[in-house]
C-alpha cells in the first residue's frame, strides 16, 4: 500500500481494453496505467467490448465478468473461438471479485492469461501485475 | 499345589502301609511255617512263594483301582465336555477314594476352561450370525457400514440405509464409493487415509469432520452432512477390513451454512466498495504524497492500513465460507519460503508501523523449498501477524522466524510480547469463533482467522500451535513441508504447470506460454 518510487518499465504506448461497467474502478485502473504509459480504451458493454476487440489490435485486454448484455465468460470464449475471432495477439487478464463456478473456472484456466481479485489489489498492484507481462 | 502335595502323600502312606502289610505278613508265614510246623524249607519256600504271589497280584489291582481312579475321573471329565463324545456322563466325585481334593479341583478347572473356550466360540459365533443377521443394525442407531480389502461393502446397517434412503441389500457387495459419494473439508480424505493405512499400517483410526455426501437425487442444499470415524484392521479374521460410522450432523451444520452464506454473501458486496475505497486511498496517496501536512499523510496510511484489514477481513470470511460449502482446495506450488514470507510479512508493515510495532524478520539460510498454496499459506501468515498486532499490548516488536526442524519440515513462528493468552483459553484458541472473552471488548476480531489458519495449514500437511503465558505474550508456530514431500499432491492438485500464483491473482508464465 506505501506508493511504490520505482519506475515503470513498461513498453510505452502498449494498447490496453478495459471492459468493466463500474465506472469508479475503471477511473481507477485508466488513471494508474495512463500514468505508467500505457493508452487504454474503457468500454463498459460486453457486447461492444467483444467487437472492439475483434476490430482492433490491443495488448491486453482487462475482462470484467459482470458487466451488461453478455458476460465476461462469453466475450472470453467468443474471443477465443477460432471460428468466430482470428488468433488474438491480446492478452487477456479476468478481472473479477467474484467466486466462479468450476466451469467457469476451468474456462478461465484455459483461456484467459491471468486473472485477478479486484477486492485484493490496489490500481497500483494492478499496473506491476500488467507490467509482468512483459518482463 | 497342595492338593497334588497331599495326594503325594496320601498315595505314599498307602503304598508304605500296602507293602509294610505284605513284608509283615510273609515275615509272618515264614517264622509260622519255620518254627511252629516245623516246614523242611523247601516247603517253606514254596507256600510262601505262593502266598506272595496271591498277596502281590491282589495288592496290585486294589492299588491301581485306587492309584488309577482319579486320573479316570480326570479322563471322564474331558470326554464328558468334548464335542466328539458328550453324552458320556459326568464323572461321580464322591467315589474316588483317593486325592479327591486335587481331582475335584482338576476338574473344577477343566470345566472351567471349556466353559471360556465355548464363551468365546459363542462371541464368535454370535458376531458372524449377528453381522448376519442384523443383530448391530437394531442395536446401533448409527449408520455403519463394513468394507472388506476391495472396497466392496460387505455389511450396512439399517440405519445407514434409512439415512441414505437406499435399500440396505441394494448396497452390500457394492463398491462403497459408488453407495456413498462423500466430500470432505480438505484432501486429507477418506480415501488419502485409507490408501495410506493400507501401505503403512496394521491398524489405524482416524475422525472426519463436516463430511458431506452427494446422493444424485437431493439438491446440494439438503445433502446429509456428518462427522465419520473410521477403524481400520488389516489383518481383521472375518475380513471386516475397515469400518465406517457416520455421526449425523446434518441440521447443526446447514444451520451454520445458512448463517455462514449470509454472511459471505453480505461480505461479497463489500467487495466492489473495497475495490474503490483502496483505489482512491492509493490515488490520495499518490497525489499529495510530501505535499500536504505530515499529519495528514498519516491519516492517509491509517486509512490504507484500514481498508487493508477490511480486506483481509472479507477474504477471511469468504474462505471460511468456501471450507463450510466443502469448496476450499489448495494449489501447492514449488515456493522459496524466505520469498513467500518475505512478502507476506511486508504486506502487514504498515498495519504495525501505524501502531508503532517492528516486524522483525529472521529466516534461515538454506531452507529447501517447500510445496505450499500461496495465496492461502500469506492469509495464514497474515491473520497470525495481525493477531499478533492485535494483541501486543504495550509491546513495540514482533519476531517472525523461520527455520528447518529436526523433522525436516519447516517452522514459522510469529512471536509477541503482549498481553498473552489465558491458560484457560489456549486448548480453544483454534477454534470456530473462539476468542478469548476477556479481551474481547477491547479487540476487534471475528474469531475466524486461527480457525481459518488451522484448516489452511491442516490441509497443507503441516500442523499449528500456541505458546503463551499470561502477561509475556504469545508464540504462534506452524510448519509447512518441503517440495519433495508433497510434490505428488502438487502434481495431482495442478497440472497446469504454466500458471504463476501470486497473493492476489495468477498469470501464466511466458516464457512457457506462446499463443
Amino acid at each position: 500500500m506505501e506508493p511504490n518510487t520505482t519506475t515503470s518499465t513498461a513498453p510505452i504506448g502498449k494498447k490496453i481494453l478495459c471492459i468493466e461497467d463500474e465506472h469508479f474502478i475503471s477511473e481507477l485502473y485508466v488513471r494508474a496505467l495512463t500514468r505508467a504509459g500505457y493508452d487504454v480504451t474503457v468500454e463498459v458493454d460486453g457486447q461492444r467490448g467483444l467487437e472492439l476487440a475483434q476490430t482492433n489490435q490491443f495488448d491486453i485486454i482487462l475482462l470484467d465478468l459482470m458487466i451488461p448484455t453478455i458476460t465476461g465468460i462469453e466475450v472470453l470464449r467468443r474471443l477465443r473461438n477460432p471460428k468466430e475471432t482470428s488468433p488474438l495477439k491480446a492478452k487477456i487478464i479476468i478481472t473479477t471479485n467474484l467466486e466462479q463456478r468450476e466451469d467457469i473456472r476451468a474456462d478461465i484456466e484455459n483461456q484467459a492469461d491471468g486473472y485477478i481479485v479486484k477486492a485484493e489489489i490496489t490500481p497500483h498492484e494492478l499496473v506491476g501485475f500488467v507490467d509482468s507481462l512483459y518482463l | 499345589m497342595n492338593h497334588l502335595q497331599k495326594y503325594i502323600n496320601q498315595v505314599r502312606s498307602h503304598l508304605l502301609i500296602i507293602l509294610v502289610a505284605n513284608n509283615a505278613f510273609l515275615i509272618g508265614g515264614w517264622w509260622y511255617a519255620h518254627h511252629i510246623q516245623h516246614l523242611s524249607d523247601i516247603n517253606t519256600l514254596i507256600l510262601l512263594g505262593s502266598c506272595a504271589l496271591v498277596l502281590t497280584v491282589g495288592f496290585a489291582f486294589l492299588s491301581t483301582s485306587y492309584l488309577v481312579s482319579p486320573l479316570a475321573a480326570v479322563w471322564r471329565a474331558v470326554l464328558h465336555i468334548a464335542p466328539d463324545t458328550a453324552d458320556t456322563q459326568a464323572p461321580n466325585l464322591q467315589k474316588i477314594p483317593l486325592g479327591r481334593e486335587l481331582i475335584v479341583s482338576l476338574v473344577t478347572h477343566i470345566y472351567q476352561i471349556a466353559s471360556i473356550t465355548n464363551t468365546i466360540e459363542k462371541i464368535a459365533d454370535k458376531e458372524q450370525t449377528n453381522l448376519d443377521h442384523d443383530f448391530i443394525a437394531t442395536s446401533l442407531p448409527l449408520p455403519l457400514v463394513v468394507l472388506n480389502k476391495e472396497d466392496t461393502i460387505i455389511f450396512a446397517n439399517q440405519a445407514l440405509a434409512q439415512y441414505i434412503g437406499q435399500n440396505k441389500t441394494d448396497m452390500e457387495g457394492k463398491n462403497v464409493y459408488s453407495v456413498l459419494d462423500m466430500a470432505f473439508t480438505n484432501e486429507q480424505t477418506f480415501d488419502a487415509w485409507h490408501r495410506n493405512a493400507r501401505t503403512n499400517k496394521a491398524v489405524a483410526a482416524q475422525m472426519w469432520e463436516r463430511v458431506r455426501l452427494n446422493l444424485p437425487d437431493r439438491e446440494q442444499t439438503n445433502q446429509p452432512q456428518f462427522d465419520l470415524a473410521a477403524y481400520y484392521n488389516q489383518d481383521n479374521p472375518q475380513g471386516f477390513e475397515t469400518m465406517l460410522v457416520l455421526f449425523d450432523h446434518t441440521n447443526q451444520y446447514a444451520q451454520d451454512d445458512q448463517a455462514m452464506s449470509f454472511v459471505a454473501l453480505a461480505v461479497h458486496e463489500l467487495r466492489t466498495p473495497l475495490t474503490l475505497l483502496r483505489g482512491y486511498i492509493e490515488a490520495f496517496q499518490e497525489e499529495l504524497a510530501g505535499k500536504v501536512d505530515p499529519e495528514l499523510e498519516d491519516f492517509m496510511k491509517k486509512m490504507a492500513v484500514a481498508a487493508g484489514q477490511l480486506s483481509t477481513f472479507v477474504n477471511t470470511i469468504l474462505n471460511v465460507s468456501r471450507i463450510e460449502n466443502n469448496q476450499f482446495t489448495l494449489q501447492l506450488h514449488k515456493e522459496s519460503w524466505k520469498d513467500v514470507l518475505e512478502n507476506a510479512v511486508s504486506a502487514m508493515h504498515a498495519r504495525a508501523e501505524v501502531r508503532g510495532i517492528d516486524l522483525q524478520v529472521s529466516v534461515d539460510d538454506n531452507l529447501p523449498e517447500v510445496g505450499v498454496d500461496r495465496v492461502s499459506i500469506s492469509e495464514v501468515i497474515n491473520n497470525l501477524i495481525d493477531n499478533a498486532i492485535k494483541y501486543s499490548g504495550t509491546s513495540d516488536r514482533i519476531m517472525i522466524r523461520a527455520y528447518q526442524t529436526k523433522d525436516g519440515v519447516v517452522e514459522t513462528t510469529v512471536q509477541d510480547l503482549g498481553v498473552g493468552i489465558p491458560e484457560n483459553a489456549v486448548p480453544h484458541i483454534f477454534e470456530k469463533f473462539y476468542r478469548n472473552h476477556r479481551n474481547r471488548a477491547q479487540v476487534g476480531g471475528t474469531g475466524l482467522g486461527l480457525y481459518l489458519a488451522k484448516v489452511i495449514i491442516g490441509a497443507h500437511g503441516g500442523h499449528i500451535w500456541v505458546r503463551s503465558h499470561e502477561g509475556e505474550g504469545s508464540t504462534f508456530g506452524f510448519t509447512v513441508q518441503p517440495y519433495n514431500q508433497v510434490a505428488g499432491r502438487a502434481e495431482s492438485s495442478n497440472n497446469k504447470s504454466e500458471i504463476v500464483r501470486n497473493a492476489h491473482g495468477w498469470i501464466k508464465n511466458h516464457s512457457m506460454y506462446r499463443r
